[in-house]
């Protein structure tokens, strides 16, 4: 096996003392990226990248690796434990994994959630290792056209994701899109609904907006019951780990995750949030029991949790064999090679195999590392629930304004974190749930994006977009299940309508 | 009480952001400064992390301390094609700590619109550090080998070659309208995100031309996906796996279009404050390890003092205020900021 031959070669690299520090280094920062909400994964490298100056190269590399893939190992605590997601990709663990925490069983969550991002970390990796020319290549088969026949079955299948009202989804994922208009519309150069104000020309973060609905708003709804002592049952120490019956239940959509996760780090656009809500909406289709989701079901930790780690994995395959960054994460990565004279591209293996193959060796030992750190730390996580509200929340408050500050390093943002936390505080009270909204600003450029330019592709002419072969078959599978999706609830309507006859009479 | 408590939590939170503001406004108080520099220097990139505009200040940022006396602080001030930070740094205190990276848009900007700031003259140049010729590339497995075959395919299908480049009335977009009006073809536009985005296109068969900065195509050129047609500066580069590159003129088509990366600071900067910094920033650049992380990023350094960068900003405004106007793309912005 020449690869293994490869990858030991790499084993050795990475395990040279001051890389093996660098990388523990890397993935402790990661984890600590990861669990503090509002800070982001970008503002965080970029904040370490003048550290780095005297660092060797290799080391630097696997430092600034281990931060990125850490970052999303740690999301999901603050998700489980408060309901303030710690990265965007971890919003939609908010929906089960905190009513797992109000049931007593947080420790579990968090451990299905380590073990999951540890098992699909993994896949990802073997993915990488194995297929990153040819998936490289691959991906490249999908422009503008397929991008927006993508986005529309995923904004079509993914907005009635949580909640009862397909109503609300709906027009929460709406908003989302409608706020993803704001800012500097890339195909006229004009500025769209900034009322002249320069600040909006860049468009709203995606972590500005997550922080403020879900950070700053939950921060909010826990004020208005600070005086409710925390009902949290105690945990004994054999309930900190998942019983048998929830480690059956997680198993499948830990490696269903990991799958989808990868596959969706190939495209551009912000892979790891994309895939957590794409393996919420499998999971909850698939499960056997639907109606405990958003109630506290495991798979919809397991799941997403698994699929923006394997995402992580994924989105390297770009850059590492094109030189191509996919996300905002990977190009801020990408400048870390840069500035330590390392040109990611076809020409890396070839030219650097000691460093690329010492890489991928280190991100096999980073997981490790991260599930060896993460696990213990459960213990110490679910302490913090007893910590009262009063003390805590202002600091989480603290926390996630720093971190949105130092996205733009801009206090305009700020002022749009509060009023998203606002306005997250008053939806809740609503009763709507703002997690389709996510969904909408995230898909929405995309959405819109692959339109224009697909259109200017395609001479204008949209038919154009049906006869290339992916975009087809991406499209009509998308109508195959709007159309089975009509059919049921057809026959459901039948069936109760029959019922109902069948009483009258 | 509940709602006393939230009302009483958001008005903290806003006094503390108004408070912030406040620090952030006393501004225009020149200190008078006998020994500059006393307090590392701050240097806005008005793009995010990770473009090629960021890439230079961190080198610049990487070899800055030994030879200015003090830290050189990169901060990102991402937004509005530059404006953002362009904005803040014509408006900030000229006591030389805080300066910005400039780049050709500077001058492109002010032409599609009004902006806060007539850049090229609220702003004063420090150094130009790199010139940047751009490269026109197309996929390798097309029939073109040389701009002839191109020119002559697009005239006989009118349309259907199509140009990416990594935003609309930037550098990029503007050498291909001017090379497209030059050559007397159609060829359409289209916009992406990211020089990355624009390859990534290319390389998939999405798109048939890109006008890309060499370190974008380099390593695709080095592998042989792409293949460079012409090159947008008035000479060849020297890097090999660009040197043979002809130039847009070499060809017989007047097409030049540099792009090139510098530092200014706001106007009104004291003399020996300009005289100091000045000739800090030329050690930096004459500095063997600064010069091989440029050539590590495929960069080529060519260095302007004060006077010629201010020189250059003015013959490059005038060029492209012609360009833009002859090209079409100022009437055509201007128009939908209607």
């Amino acid at each position: 096996m020449d690869i293994l031959n490869l990858l030991l070669q790499g084993v050795s690299v990475s395990i040279l003392p001051a890389n093996l520090l660098s990388c523990i280094i890397g993935v402790l920062i990661g984890t600590l990226v990861g669990v503090l909400p509002g800070i982001d994964t970008v503002s965080a490298i970029a904040l370490l990248l003048p550290f780095s100056y005297g660092m060797d190269s290799t080391a630097a590399l696997i430092m600034f690796a281990g931060i990125y893939y850490g970052s999303k190992y740690g999301g999901s605590t603050t998700s489980i434990l408060l309901n303030v997601p710690g990265e965007a990709a971890s919003v939609v663990t908010c929906l089960d994994g905190y009513p797992m925490g109000q049931k007593g069983r947080a420790g579990a969550a968090l451990a299905i959630s380590a073990i999951g991002s540890f098992i699909a970390g993994t896949i990802g990796l073997i993915g990488l290792t194995l297929l990153a020319p040819p998936l490289a290549q691959a991906a490249l088969a999908f422009g503008p056209p397929e991008y927006f026949s993508l986005s529309l079955v995923g904004l079509i299948l993914l907005s009635k994701l949580t909640g009862t009202s397909t109503l609300k989804s709906a027009l929460m994922a709406v908003i989302g899109i409608m706020l993803s208009t704001i800012g500097l519309d890339s195909l006229s150069g004009i500025s769209r609904f900034t009322f002249g104000i320069d600040e909006l020309d860049r468009g709203f973060d995606l972590s500005i907006i997550a922080m403020g609905l879900f950070g700053i708003g939950e921060i909010l709804t826990a004020m208005t019951h600070a005086d409710a002592k925390p009902d949290i049952p105690s945990v004994k120490f054999r309930d900190l780990y998942p019983t048998k019956e929830e480690w059956q239940r997680s198993i499948t959509p830990m490696f269903r995750g990991g799958i989808v996760g990868f596959l969706v780090g190939l495209l551009p656009g912000p892979a790891a949030t994309i895939s957590s809500f794409i393996s919420y909406g499998l999971e909850k289709r698939y499960s056997k029991h639907p109606e405990e989701f958003g109630h506290g079901a495991i798979e919809g930790v397991a799941g997403p949790e698994a699929a923006n780690n394997s995402a992580i994995s994924a989105t390297m395959i770009p850059l590492l064999s094109l030189g191509l960054p996919f996300c905002g994460a990977t190009a801020i990565l990408l400048s870390g090679f840069m500035i330590h004279g390392i040109t990611p591209g076809p020409s890396l293996i070839t030219e650097r195999p000691e460093l690329f193959w010492g890489l991928i060796a280190s991100m096999y030992i980073g997981n490790v590392l991260l599930l060896i750190i993460n696990l213990p730390l459960i213990g110490v996580f679910v302490q913090l629930l007893k910590t009262p509200l009063n003390f805590l929340m202002p600091l989480v408050a603290v926390v996630t304004l720093t971190g949105a500050y130092s996205i733009n390093n801009s206090m305009f943002d700020l002022i749009w974190v509060i009023f998203f936390g606002i306005l997250g505080f008053l939806l809740q009270r609503a009763g709507f749930e703002p997690s389709p909204l996510i969904i909408g600003l995230v898909l929405g450029p995309e959405l819109e994006r692959g339109l224009t330019q697909g259109l200017i592709i395609c001479n204008g002419n949209i038919w154009t977009f049906i006869t290339r072969p992916l975009a087809a078959t991406i499209l009509s599978l998308g109508f195959i299940v709007i159309l089975y999706n009509f059919v049921t609830w057809f026959t459901k309507f039948n069936n109760k309508r029959k019922e109902l006859d069948a009483n009258r009479s | 009480m509940p709602i006393r408590s939230f009302i009483l939590f958001v008005s903290c939170l806003l006094s503390i952001l108004l408070l912030g503001g406040c620090t952030s406004m006393e501004n225009k108080v020149v200190p008078a400064t006998t020994k500059y520099p006393d307090k590392p220097i701050t240097l806005i990139v008005p793009f995010g992390v990770g473009g090629g505009i960021d890439l230079v200040a961190r080198t610049v940022e990487k070899s800055a301390s030994t030879h200015l006396g003090q830290p050189l602080v990169v901060v990102n001030k991402p937004g509005g094609t530059g404006t953002i930070g362009w904005n803040e740094v014509a408006g900030a205190p000229p006591d030389g700590y805080t300066l910005a990276m400039t780049g050709i848009e500077i001058i492109l900007q002010p032409l599609y619109g009004p902006t806060k700031y007539h850049y090229p003259s609220a702003l004063d140049p420090i150094a130009q550090i790199t010139e940047l010729s751009l490269i026109m590339a197309v996929q390798s497995d097309q029939p073109w080998n040389s701009l002839e075959d191109l020119i002559n395919y697009a005239k006989k299908h009118p349309g259907e070659v199509k140009f990416g480049h990594p935003g609309i009335g930037g550098i990029n977009h503007v050498l291909g309208e001017t090379f497209a009006k030059a050559a007397n073809i159609q060829l359409e536009q289209v916009p992406f995100q990211s020089g990355a985005e624009a390859m990534s296109n290319l390389l998939g068969g999405h798109i048939q031309v890109v006008f890309l900065n060499p370190a974008a195509v380099k390593e695709q050129l080095k592998s042989g996906k792409v293949k460079a047609l012409a090159l947008g500066g008035e000479k060849r580069l020297t890097d090999p796996v660009f040197a043979n590159i002809p130039t847009f003129r070499e060809q017989g088509l007047d097409v030049v279009c540099n792009s090139w990366n510098g530092i200014a600071a706001p106007k009104g900067l004291p003399d020996d404050v300009k005289k100091k910094l000045s000739q800090g920033i030329k050690k930096v650049i004459d500095d063997p390890e600064f010069q091989k992380n440029m050539e590590n990023l495929g960069l080529q350094i060519t260095y302007l003092g004060p006077e010629e960068s201010e020189e250059k900003w003015l013959t490059d405004s005038q060029k492209l205020t012609k360009t833009v106007q002859e090209t079409g793309i100022a009437e055509k912005i201007k128009e939908q900021k209607k």
